[in-house]
């Protein structure tokens, strides 16, 4: 009995620990075999490739470092010491993203068109990595694959700008073929239109670029560029896809493009979609309404002149444009600067708002971006959606392209740029003729083509805040433009109370020291004559800042490669004319 | 057989006779006189032991021969003997006329008996590391859990309670940095099994025990590298009915009780000099923080209001209809309650008759918590029932079920991150701001900071249950020779965590309500499941005066984790938070988990010869889930040994000077299996993207982690030295261990690869470390002669640990993260010089300071720091932050935690008991950190907590040598500023030492309980916590120095150094109650 019984009790503590199995896997996550076998699964992947683009909150930050805004500091970029140490910006886990997707997708037993469009989008993706890159970093490393720990291409040098560009724009031509063409109205998913429409920017981007930065010695190719901006505007226009957005109110339309919630996909093409009832938001009120959390960016004055009267002749084509009180400079102008800064009857929750210097330095408050209600200025909960490209864009890229080819005509001005300021109430927008002499002398010195000057001052107005600024001032190589003196509104003198939305309530006072008795809701701007002073002393335009010398030299079109990537790959040269 | 061998034997032998002479009690009632010998077990007369009649109140003190007499009713009477530092005996009297005794000493004698892996080991023979504690660190004192009542009571058992959350648990660290790649605490085993020691009842424990060496931790192979905890819970007592009651009611207060500024006019004139230098004196704030508007008007407003007081402290604002206030509030006295209550009952029945005996024990205790408003509330059941059967004279078959159940009510804030409420506090709650408006709605300012306290529904409900039972068996087979044991556990443990978030209301303007945060449930359930066996033989043999054992066995484990989290807003009725009562569009559901297995085999052989020379030599042969299949088996093999000098022949120093000197040295490698399972697979998670796909926010994968080809394991190697040393006839002992711990091929990240490679770098195999440390142990005790002797014993326990690198993959010697040669812990900073005395020193100083930061235009004032320009460049610069080139940076400190120690003292006197017990560190430096407004006060935001200890030591004219600098705001917080930067003036030294427990008590007189039946009554009075002393509090005393690691780390640990639960100080009376 005892050696029964002594079996029974081993057999039961061993058959408890039955399960000599060592090779366990996780239950919880996909692994490489199992994870590329379907359409569906194709498709859970390439979800993560929409976290390349930029969500709201960046497209609010999009023009911190751009010619007509003013902040509470100017960019490190172009003013302090910027060097190799401080760059960012070199990372490639996106590249890997995309990559191993190609590498692996051909697993899946699917139609071939299916196949086709996933990988359309895998390398419409890269296309839009490498853009970036392109464009921040000027000649980059390509990769076509994803890089094991020990692969020499680890250590390669940069590769040339041409080798690069040819495989971005081979790649959004494979996108442009295989992407599937139907119109998505949540203007949330990249299809072959977006693909179109992305590929016009691109090569516009590239085209103007080695035309206008010469030292590439790429000039000679920068028409077939323009050529394939083109062909890629043409087509997206012709298939009638998208229109301008011009129902509706036309004090407003402009701005609804970026203050509602679901994007309007008549014109916009892909936003950075955000929902309240998602929980998924940006910033913007937060950013634009808040003395420390954002930047304090406002408009300078010589940007906003160029916004055209309604009447269609340039602000600055009246003597004395520049001594005009707010009041009266703001009145009949192109509706697009009533959708884009603080003026007039513009309100708040029912309550009149004038511009508040409290966040403005200038006088003229962005409000673009912002939603009029205050429930989102202190938190980052702003669920309109922001556009990443709308139709709009595809007009001036086309406009530009065709400029910059020669080839542009007056039907293409009626189709584009006339289209653009009819939308903004401009009474009368004929074929340009005569180059403006403000946008020569104040921006473009070296170009003569009206019809050039005019899309530049099209482009810049209709797509500010967007983002696209900065690119452009590098493409036209107008990056002196970032040293522009500060300028804001025009006081007409000192210590005196002005009304800037005519309420019948004071807003604002200029004054050289605060007084002791003051008005109550009225802002006392102290002018320092250090950080702030007036161009005639006593009045006159608004100066900030000048005592804070800001510098853009040639070589910072392209930024510097971060320190430590030099130190682990010393085949990687620095960009010239950065030093450590 | 020797006669060291088992006290065992004696115990059995001793029962034995109980057992026989039990039948006699049932003759003979006459008084008679009783005499006798009370000894100790080495046969050595103890004086002024306690004898008494049990239940009568008749009782005797041995004398100085150790004999006593005394008169008993009859021969049913029971004998009770007790003495101070042994374990108390009872002998029924029968017939006998001569009773002599001997009694056997608790856990930390010399002779006793020391739980090992798989075993039990006399102390004597012990040739590894080991330390070994009695229940009585556990008693007199209401612990929240058993972590709390092991810190410092055992020397290199490193346990950091970083905060005073009832729940609050720590690492079980032994011997300092075990690893800095995968990582690795001890191994925690309950009744050789692991487990969760907070789950276990801590007045269930009859011993812990440490098991430091690889030498002494083999047996556990992989899992056991770095130290062994070994619980012991108590067994049934011996032939008889014992009834315990134990019962305490505690009140608790925070440790530390800062003092902050809370008149709101001297707050605000502090706040806007912060402000507006850091902004060169040009700007004035337009609000304090986030909502509350400022100007200089609302300055000079206050300021007439503060002089007057019977303005009122509220207005309204014309322009807009708001309130605008001028507050006097103390928000932490609002935070807190000025006492919460805790209780804790226990109650046990054990027992034993012939062949069957049982332990029964429940407990409840509850904590509440210290917030005033909707304060937490913690609650928690422990039940154990443990039986066991002598089947036959040669199987004994046992079973040990538990059951605990632990529960937190935990009152958060409304706020996105889960920011600890501390935080939000120092950052929104000023003085000049307040609670309520006068319709006694909550301001804007309290819906931030802490309104979701007091509008309720706002909390995390925390739920952990564990059923766990382990059925075990003995045999002994071959003559007692060979002993078989099997055990089999079960172990089952749910986690669920509930997070409740509704709206806070609040008004700005009367009339008008508004509404802040989310309205959403959440639930964290967690369930693992945990089988184990043991299978296990002895053998054990004495020839003349060879000793030899053997044993043998085998252990299987399989632990599997099932998670699952769901996520839903929008609650319909805030009074009835439930997932069925929820509509909102975003819901969230996640499961998850993971699963490993360990199967191993063991072996230990035990050799002595005369208890004079002892050798022991173990191995595992470990196999893991946690490893690719390459790497799943090592086998892991240690040898110790031991050398008693004083049993040698030449040794001839009595036995009352030196009476035992030994002498041990143990070698041996394991492997470190305490790696998160699946580490070594490509895996690729599925998530919600955080962006809306055609009106949805789909799923999505992406590439998974780059692994590493030929991984293997950590190894760490041990060599330990030790020596036991006892004096004055065992009155004084010692311990000392010296060791040198080597982790090689620790996990960690690789080389650094350019970035194009666009992953993280795979972690491979990559670095070394070295640890160096010792541990002490030094005892006395004694007692004074007479019948009212007076006994006592003091225990010092003193340990260091130091680590450094001894290989990393850091080839440009970067200093911001590990590199060879480093001290683990090191703080690289500035040297600090003084202040700027006036600007003619700025101006010419001639040394560029531009790099630090000291206001928004960064002008140097006088008062402002004058740091040391130590490369002598003429500048104050990081350098190129490497080793070749650290700017004017040095090693200005290190963080770790030396000279640990526990200093206790028991003492005893005529029923009278009197214990206390000191735990500290002997030298750490802490740098206070950015965010740290408890330190830093307005030098880190401006709107932050004013510390008087701070605003009454700034650098001022009139104050040139202030401990603060001149105030800016901002400098403790933005990067490169001037207090943001390690530096040696502020660099703070936390050694602390704590009078963590102090119990005065007093045990009934028999002679007045035994009326009532109880055997022995004690009531106590004990604090916990009570005093405290840091070098820190020289200058700032508004942090525990324990409390200064992070923030809570349940919450959003990142938020700050301090923003943690309190310490608590704790008082209690309690009532210990047996029957017997």
């Amino acid at each position: 009995m005892k050696q029964r019984l002594l079996y029974i009790l081993l057999g039961m503590v061993l058959f408890t620990a039955c399960d000599h199995d060592l090779d366990l896997k996780p239950f919880d996550k996909l692994s490489p075999e199992n994870a590329f076998n379907t359409e569906k699964d194709l498709q859970l992947y390439a979800n993560s490739f929409y976290l390349i683009l930029p969500d709201g909150s960046d497209i609010v930050r999009g023009d911190a470092l751009s010619d007509y805004l003013v902040g509470r500091t100017p960019s490190n970029y172009i003013y302090g010491s910027f060097g190799p140490t401080q760059a960012t910006g070199w990372s490639w886990s996106n590249l890997r993203k995309v990559n191993y997707f190609l590498e692996h997708a051909g697993q899946a037993q699917i139609p071939a068109e299916a196949l086709e469009h996933y990988l359309g989008l895998a390398r419409f993706f890269r296309a839009w990595f490498y853009f970036d890159k392109v464009k921040q970093f000027g000649d980059v490393p390509w990769y076509g694959k994803t890089l094991d720990v020990d692969d020499p291409d680890l250590y390669k040098p940069r590769d040339p700008r041409t080798l690069v560009m040819d495989s971005v724009l081979a790649d959004l031509d494979y996108a442009c073929a295989h992407l599937r063409d139907a119109k998505d109205n949540s203007a949330s998913q990249v299809t072959r239109w977006v693909a179109l429409a992305f590929k016009s920017r691109v090569c516009l981007f590239e085209g103007t670029f080695r035309r206008y930065q010469p030292q590439l010695g790429l000039a000679g190719t920068a028409d077939r560029w323009l050529d394939e901006a083109i062909a890629a505007a043409e087509e997206l226009i012709q298939s009638n896809k998208y229109q301008l957005l011009t129902s509706g109110d036309a004090d407003k339309n402009y701005r609804n493009l970026f203050t509602n919630e679901t994007p309007n996909s008549t014109e916009v093409m892909l936003a950075a979609v955000n929902s309240k009832s998602l929980r998924v938001f940006n910033d913007a009120n937060w950013y634009w309404t808040s003395a420390t959390y954002g930047g304090r960016y406002s408009f300078i004055k010589k940007f906003i002149n160029t916004y055209l009267k309604t009447d269609g002749t340039p602000f600055t084509a009246q003597p004395g444009y520049n001594n005009i009180p707010f009041v009266e400079e703001v009145k009949g102008r192109d509706l697009r600067l009533r959708q884009s800064i603080r003026m007039g009857d513009y309100t708040r929750d029912g309550v009149i708002a004038p511009p508040d210097f409290t966040y403005t330095y200038t006088g003229y408050m962005p409000i673009k971006l912002t939603l009029d209600a205050k429930a989102t200025d202190g938190v980052a909960e702003n669920y309109n959606s922001l556009p990443l490209i709308r139709y709009a864009e595809v007009l001036l890229n086309y406009a530009e392209a065709k400029a910059e080819r020669g080839t542009f005509t007056s039907a293409d001005w009626e189709a584009t740029i006339a289209r653009l300021r009819q939308r903004a109430g401009i009474t009368s927008a004929p074929f340009p003729t005569t180059a403006d002499t403000y946008l020569q002398q104040s921006y473009f010195p070296g170009i003569s083509d009206p019809v050039l000057l005019e899309i530049r001052r099209e482009r810049g107005i209709e797509l500010c805040l967007e983002g696209f600024r900065y690119d452009d001032l590098k493409r036209w190589r107008a990056g002196k433009l970032l040293e522009n003196q500060y300028d804001g509104m025009y006081v007409p003198a000192l210590n005196t109370l002005m009304d800037l939305n005519e309420d019948g309530r004071m807003d604002v006072s200029f004054v050289e020291s605060i007084p002791a008795e003051k008005v109550p809701g009225v802002y006392y701007f102290l002018i320092d004559n250090v950080q702030f002073r007036l161009t005639g002393g006593n009045s006159g335009n608004l100066v900030l800042f000048d005592n804070l010398q800001r510098k853009y030299e040639d070589y910072k079109y392209f930024y510097p490669i971060p320190y430590n990537e030099i130190v682990l790959n010393s085949n990687l040269e620095q960009n010239p004319g950065w030093t450590d | 057989m020797n006669m060291h061998n088992c006290t065992n034997m004696c115990l059995r032998y001793m029962l034995g006779i109980l057992l026989l002479v039990l039948p006699a009690v049932l003759y003979g009632q006459t008084q008679r006189k009783v005499r006798g010998l009370v000894t100790n077990d080495r046969g050595e007369a103890l004086i002024g032991v306690n004898v008494r009649v049990k239940g009568g109140n008749t009782g005797a003190i041995t004398g100085e021969n150790g004999r006593y007499q005394l008169v008993v009713p009859g021969n049913d009477a029971t004998l009770v003997f007790s003495f101070v530092g042994f374990a108390p005996q009872e002998v029924p009297v029968g017939n006998r006329n001569i009773i002599d005794i001997q009694l056997q000493s608790t856990a930390r004698d010399l002779e006793g008996l020391v739980v090992v892996g798989y075993g039990t080991q006399k102390k004597i023979n012990l040739t590894g590391a080991v330390d070994q504690v009695g229940s009585e660190v556990f008693e007199n004192r209401p612990l929240t859990n058993v972590t709390r009542g092991l810190q410092g009571v055992i020397p290199n058992l490193n346990i950091r309670m970083t905060d005073g959350k009832p729940t609050r648990s720590a690492d079980y660290n032994v011997r300092g940095t075990t690893s800095i790649g995968a990582g690795g605490s001890a191994l925690i085993l309950i009744d050789g099994v692991p487990g969760d020691p907070n789950l276990v009842n801590p007045n269930d424990i009859a011993s812990v025990t440490v098991l430091k060496d690889a030498a002494a931790a083999a047996i556990y192979g992989a899992r056991g590298t770095f130290g062994v905890i070994l619980i012991t819970t108590k067994s049934p007592a011996k032939d008889k009915t014992v009834v315990n009651y134990t019962g305490n009611f505690s009140m608790n207060e925070r440790t530390i009780k800062p003092k902050f500024v809370t008149n709101g006019y001297q707050w605000a004139k502090t706040f806007d000099e912060a402000y507006s230098s850091w902004n060169d004196y040009a700007a004035h704030a337009q609000k304090v923080n986030s909502v509350f508007p400022f100007s200089l008007d609302y300055l000079d407003e206050l300021k007439r209001r503060n002089e007057d007081p019977s303005l009122p402290k509220v207005d309204i604002n014309p322009a807009n209809g708001e309130y605008v206030y001028y507050g006097n509030t103390d928000w932490m006295k609002e935070l807190y309650a000025d006492f919460n209550p805790s209780m804790e009952h226990n109650l046990s029945v054990s027992g034993s008759s012939r062949n069957v005996g049982y332990y029964l024990s429940g407990r409840y205790m509850s904590q509440k918590g210290i917030f005033r408003y909707n304060p937490d509330n913690f609650k928690t059941y422990n039940l154990r029932a443990r039986g066991s059967v002598q089947a036959f004279p040669w199987l004994k078959i046992e079973n040990d079920l538990s059951f605990t159940q632990t529960d937190y009510f935990y009152p958060i804030l409304n706020h996105p991150n889960n920011t600890p409420v501390w935080r939000r506090v120092s950052d929104e709650a000023f003085p000049i701001a307040m609670l309520r408006n006068p319709d006694g709605t909550l301001t804007q300012n309290a819906s931030i900071v802490f309104g979701s306290f007091i509008s309720g529904n706002n909390q995390s409900e925390l739920n952990r249950i564990q059923v766990r039972n382990t059925s075990r068996f003995r045999a002994s087979l071959f003559r007692n020779k060979v002993h078989l044991n099997g055990d089999f556990t079960f172990w089952k443990l749910n986690d669920v965590e509930t997070r409740i978030y509704t709206p806070v209301p609040y008004s700005k303007q009367p009339g008008v309500m508004l509404e802040r945060g989310e309205s959403k449930l959440n639930e964290n359930d967690d369930k693992t499941t945990y089988l184990a066996a043991n299978l296990y033989a002895e053998y054990e043999h004495t020839y003349r005066k060879h000793f030899f054992k053997a044993m043998a066995g085998y252990n299987y484990e399989n632990s599997l984790l099932k998670s699952r989290y769901v996520q839903r807003d929008g609650i319909i009725n805030t009074a009835l938070p439930d997932f069925s009562l929820t509509n909102g569009l975003n819901y969230t559901l996640r499961g998850g988990g993971n699963e490993w297995r360990t199967i191993g085999g063991f072996f230990r052989l035990n050799y002595n010869y005369d208890e004079r020379y002892l050798l022991e030599v173990n191995g595992r042969y470990d196999g893991t889930s946690k490893f690719p299949q390459t790497q799943q088996w090592g086998f892991f093999p240690s040898a110790s040994a031991g050398w008693r000098v004083s049993r040698e022949k030449f040794w001839t120093i009595s036995p009352k000077a030196v009476s035992d000197v030994k002498l041990r040295a143990s070698y041996g490698t394991l492997g470190n299996g305490n790696v998160q399972p699946y580490q070594f697979l490509e895996t690729m998670s599925v998530n919600r993207l955080a962006r809306v796909i055609n009106g949805i926010r789909p799923d999505y994968t992406q590439q998974p982690n780059v692994i590493p080809n030929g991984l293997t394991w950590e190894k760490a190697t041990t060599l330990n030295l030790g020596t036991d040393l006892a004096f004055l006839d065992n009155r004084l002992t010692t311990t000392f261990d010296w060791y040198v711990r080597r982790t090689k091929d620790m996990f960690t990240d690789g080389l650094p690869l350019p970035s194009v490679f666009g992953a993280t770098e795979p972690k491979g195999n990559y670095a070394d470390l070295e640890t160096r440390g010792w541990e002490l142990s030094i005892g006395w005790r004694n007692r004074s002669k007479g019948r009212n002797a007076f006994s006592y014993d003091l225990r010092l326990v003193l340990s260091d640990n130091q680590s450094v690198i001894t290989r990393f993959n850091n080839p440009l010697g970067l200093i911001n993260t590990y590199y060879e040669g480093m001290k683990v812990g090191d703080i690289w900073g500035f040297v600090t010089e003084g202040y700027f005395k006036d600007q003619h020193e700025i101006d010419t100083r001639g040394i560029d300071q531009s790099f630090i930061r000291v206001s928004a235009a960064n002008k140097l004032l006088p008062g402002d720091i004058k740091f040391m320009d130590l490369d002598g460049d003429s500048a104050i610069t990081e350098g190129a932050g490497t080793l070749a080139d650290p700017g004017d940076r040095r090693v200005i400190g290190n963080t770790s935690p030396r000279y640990q120690f526990g200093l206790s003292s028991n003492m005893e006197w005529k029923g009278f008991f009197l214990s206390v017990f000191f735990q500290g560190v002997g030298k750490r430096d802490f740098w206070p950190g950015t965010d740290n407004s408890l330190f830093w006060g307005p030098y880190n935001r401006p709107y932050s907590w004013q510390p008087v200890d701070v605003v009454t030591n700034m650098w001022s004219e009139e104050n040139p040598d202030a401990y603060f600098p001149r105030l800016r705001g901002y400098t403790a917080l933005n990067s490169r500023a001037e207090l943001r930067v390690p530096q040696t003036r502020y660099l703070q030294n936390v050694a602390y030492i704590r009078l963590k427990n102090l119990s005065i008590g007093y045990n009934l007189p028999a002679s007045l309980i035994s009326r009532a039946g109880m055997s022995n009554v004690r009531v106590y009075l004990t604090g916990q916590n009570l005093w405290t002393w840091t070098p820190m509090y020289r200058h700032v005393k508004t942090m525990d120095p324990e409390v200064i690691e992070g923030a809570d780390p349940e919450l959003a640990s990142g938020a700050g150094n301090g923003m943690s639960y309190p310490m608590l100080k704790t008082y209690t009376f309690g009532i210990n109650v047996t029957f017997k």
